[in-house]
């Protein structure tokens, strides 16, 4: 090891397979588009041009089984939670759920008959991005959030038993 | 737009005999009628040639616990042909629910819905009266002034009431 | 002779063994967490409903792509055919339009029968 020290130049890079892993998958989050109410427009102009997401490498999926991130973006009723919930259990690992907006976090204004009082009693969330509704920069600041929570997750390091993320069936 | 040719029109022995009053508030003319004569009113605003009230706009329930009669429901109607828009108001406890509008107007249908999904107004003849809302095998009716904001506690909203505080309503 | 095609067969193990193992080492990485939930056929977050969800495809889906293999392969056949037509020369043109012609039979039997209407 110490005939190799200070010998390479700037232009060689070292890394573990664990980085290029959370790397790679934290350019590429693909969300299924959830767009439920008001929260959805902003979630719209933040993948359209001005706020564009296509190059933080979003691309908009249609179908649960091709993402890895669920943007639940609006307000979700005590009606529609159970399909939150299939929608969730759908999508193929390793994913990820951001919260967006109040109503998805805790409710909103909304504590009412027919609310559930945040996404979090459904599903499990990773990152809440308040605002009513965000601006699609602050959903921006959310995603870029969730990219450095991904840069963190041991993939092939060993892990606590917790931390392994599995949902229980 | 003053409502003055349509009170005239509206002062024709037919109308007259099936409402019990004439009135504006919030510039528009409202007429009120018992649940007996309200197919037939609406039938006659539809058809006749003068009036032809053939849109309803909207059926609204309203409930006015602890005042008798409870129930109400708001017809708003506009004539497409000649501008003219009209109230209808019915009062009515729950023993006495009023007839279907499905037969003037189709589009009652789910505003029917809505009225019996929020206040329980189940209307009489209505061709498939269910929840619009909510969700089949909900028990209560939200809109109702004895039913809790919050609704009552599960898992999805804690901050509800208790079941056990629940009353009967009317 | 069959020597004369080893690098063909190179070919074709290289590509097999690469996709076996980009299949292997993709399935030691990737999470595997099936249950029964996630394993239902994706219906907007629903139940599913009809046909399809109980695992009655229409069978019409193979004969469709019967036919389809059967004037696909005869297509693939008129490829060569065109690269050495100035060979063949009009024997070899001749012969071609006997061979569709076979197969002509065997269109307007399948169009005759129905085969290319969906059935319910």
């Amino acid at each position: 090891m110490a005939n190799l020290e200070n010998r390479f130049s700037n232009n060689v890079f070292f890394g573990t397979v664990d980085s290029v892993i959370n790397w790679s998958r934290s350019s590429a989050l693909w969300p299924e588009t959830f767009g439920i109410a008001c929260c959805a427009i902003e979630m719209i102009s933040a993948g359209c041009a001005r706020y564009d997401l296509d190059r933080l490498g979003v691309v908009f999926r249609p179908s649960p089984r091709q993402s890895d991130v669920m943007i639940i973006a609006g307000t979700v009723t005590k009606k529609f939670a159970p399909i939150v919930r299939l929608l969730y259990d759908q999508m193929t690992e390793p994913r990820w759920v951001i919260a967006m907006g109040t109503c998805a976090i805790s409710g909103g204004v909304y504590n009412t008959y027919a609310v559930v009082q945040g996404s979090e009693r459904i599903v499990p969330v990773d990152v809440h991005v308040p605002g009513c509704p965000p601006r699609p920069d602050a959903l921006i600041h959310g995603i870029l959030m969730l990219q450095e929570k991904i840069k963190k997750q041991h993939v092939l390091r060993r892990k606590d038993p917790q931390e392994t993320g599995k949902v229980s069936p | 737009m003053s409502n003055q040719p349509l009170r005239e029109l509206l002062q024709r022995e037919s109308i007259q005999q099936r409402c019990e009053s004439v009135y504006e508030t919030f510039g528009m003319l409202t007429l009120t009628v018992s649940k007996e004569n309200l197919l037939a009113l609406c039938h006659l605003l539809k058809h006749d040639s003068a009036l032809q009230f053939n849109f309803l706009s909207d059926i609204c329930g309203v409930d006015h616990y602890p005042q008798r009669p409870r129930f109400e429901t708001v017809y708003h109607l506009y004539s497409i042909p000649f501008k003219y828009r009209l109230r209808i108001k019915c009062r009515f406890e729950l023993d006495e629910l009023p007839p279907s509008v499905v037969p003037v107007w189709q589009t009652a249908n789910w505003h029917e819905r809505e009225a019996y999904d929020m206040y329980g107004i189940a209307f009489v003849g209505h061709p498939d009266l269910r929840r619009i809302y909510m969700w089949e095998g909900y028990d209560g009716y939200p809109m109702r002034k004895d039913y809790p904001l919050r609704g009552y506690a599960d898992h999805y909203n804690p901050f509800g009431e208790a079941r056990s505080e629940r009353t009967e309503g009317a | 002779m069959l020597l004369d095609y080893f690098p063909v067969f190179l070919m074709a193990g290289v590509v097999t063994l690469l996709g076996l193992f980009i299949l292997k080492i993709s399935s030691l990485l990737r999470p595997a967490n099936p249950y029964p939930a996630k394993n239902q056929p994706y219906e907007c977050g629903v139940d599913p409903v009809g046909d399809a969800s109980v695992g009655q495809v229409k069978i019409h889906y193979f004969v469709i792509a019967i036919v389809f293999i059967i004037f696909d392969v005869e297509t693939l056949y008129l490829f060569p055919w065109a690269v050495v037509l100035t060979d063949i020369g009009l024997f070899g043109y001749i012969e071609m339009f006997v061979f569709i012609f076979l197969l002509l039979v065997g269109f307007i039997y399948a169009w005759a029968t129905g085969a290319l209407e969906w059935q319910i």
